[in-house]
């Protein structure tokens, strides 16, 4: 599913703005409706905005569900606006025209979406896809720059999330162009999702495996054979243990090894 | 070592073709008052990676190269950085470590803000933070399009090139 009309997935109606109820989409989501009532949002860096601000984003946003596999926008493409991601996960990534592909990073819920391209006017740098049924509030570029030049509480708060952004892109180059061995980035990757998950001070740090290998490799610039292998290798060495989908660090120390070995 | 800039951003004639530096007469005066202005050999390193971000550089005159490096001393240039541009601004937003190092390739003047005055300026002074915005999302096309020439091996300028 490509991003087209902005309506084509399941917007909230008006008639469900009004009311206050909690609507159902068919993606099995309870959609936040107004942000002014969001309980997450004092723990979203951008959606903790004082009250005057958040009825003005009320008044531009589009609350939209996705379902998993929908493309927000494509790498290329002219700015159309920014995503606030809600609820879900999006797979930002860049693509080259064999096809190969190297997944950024994948958004969680708080972020907001196509932010560089919107201010600056310049084509999306990145491709936005849902991996998971998503709750995204949309803005209009025109309404989202009016917003930032009439609320400056906002400007602030997309300054600090365009430096976490920036921040993120840095530590890419550096893993990308830096790391020697596939097997370092993706010992780098384990130990950085597991200190995510806040696993990262237990003796055997446990965390959720969301990626298939082919994305995980994806993520680290190799093959998908190249993966397996590494996985392998570690299960071999006793460093991992998998448990369905959940895979277990058994040898914290041997994983740092990996990860410093430049 | 002598700079042409002068002291005062307010009698600067350059700063109409700089876009942080752009700013009305209020908002410059508050700018004045916060800033130490520096000149500085080449060589200087303003910032290294994995330093707490004390404030951020405003490149007056002279360039800045930005790199990264890996433990065993490796170095990766990011880009150069020229005259108008602002260093360290995302690690001194964001309140991280920096992820670069700047160090000057020319002999350079540079105005530097503490951290704690810009976020205060920053909050006080919208114009000043739409430009910041602005320019944070020019720095992060430049790191996107680095990381894909260094991940997939193009640039957006190559690409254009090739078409």
């Amino acid at each position: 599913m490509v991003a087209g009309r902005l309506d084509a997935p399941n917007e909230v109606s008006s008639a469900h703005r009004h009311t206050g109820e909690p609507m159902l989409s068919p993606y099995g989501l309870d959609i936040i409706e107004s942000c002014l009532t969001c309980k997450m949002r004092t723990e979203r860096i951008f959606c903790d905005l004082p009250t005057s601000a958040l009825q003005s984003f009320e008044s531009i946003k589009y609350a939209t569900a996705y379902p998993k596999g929908a493309v927000l926008f494509v790498e290329g493409q002219a700015p159309r606006g920014i995503f606030v991601l809600c609820k879900g996960r999006v797979k930002l990534s860049i693509c080259a025209t064999d096809g190969k592909t190297l997944i950024l990073k994948i958004a969680e819920p708080g972020e907001v979406l196509g932010l560089s391209a919107t201010v600056s006017g310049k084509p999306y740098e990145l491709t936005a896809e849902t991996i998971d049924p998503c709750q995204v509030n949309f803005v209009k570029r025109e309404d989202f720059l009016r917003f930032l030049k009439e609320h400056s509480e906002a400007c602030f708060k997309v300054a600090e999330q365009l430096s976490e952004k920036y921040n993120n892109a840095c530590h890419e180059v550096r893993s990308l162009g830096l790391s020697h061995s596939a097997g370092e980035k993706l010992a780098k990757l384990l130990l950085e999702w597991s200190s995510k998950n806040g696993e990262a001070n237990k003796q055997e740090p446990r965390l959720k495996l969301a990626l298939t290998h082919e994305e995980i490799a994806q993520m680290i610039g190799t093959s998908r054979e190249t993966v397996t292998r590494l996985f392998a290798d570690l299960k071999k060495r006793q460093i991992v243990q998998a448990k369905g989908s959940t895979l277990v660090i058994r040898n914290k120390a041997a994983l740092k090894v990996m990860a410093s070995s430049n | 070592m002598e700079s042409a800039i002068p002291h005062s951003c307010l009698d600067c004639t350059l700063r109409p073709d700089r876009l942080f530096c752009d700013l009305p007469v209020s908002t410059l005066t508050a700018f004045n008052a916060v800033k130490s202005d520096m000149v500085c050999p080449r060589n200087t390193v303003l910032f290294r990676e994995g330093q707490p971000a004390r404030g951020v550089f405003v490149l007056c005159e002279g360039r800045a190269k930005l790199s990264v490096c890996s433990a065993s001393g490796k170095h990766l240039t990011l880009r150069v950085a020229g005259p108008g541009e602002v260093l360290g601004l995302s690690a001194a937003l964001s309140g991280s470590d920096h992820e670069v190092t700047a160090e000057l390739i020319d002999n350079s003047q540079v105005a530097m803000v503490k951290r704690k005055d810009l976020l205060s300026f920053l909050r006080e002074h919208r114009e000043a933070c739409l430009h910041v915005v602005t320019l944070l999302s020019q720095d992060l096309h430049i790191a996107y399009d680095r990381v894909r020439s260094v991940g997939l091996g193009r640039s957006r300028r190559s690409r254009t090139r090739a078409s």
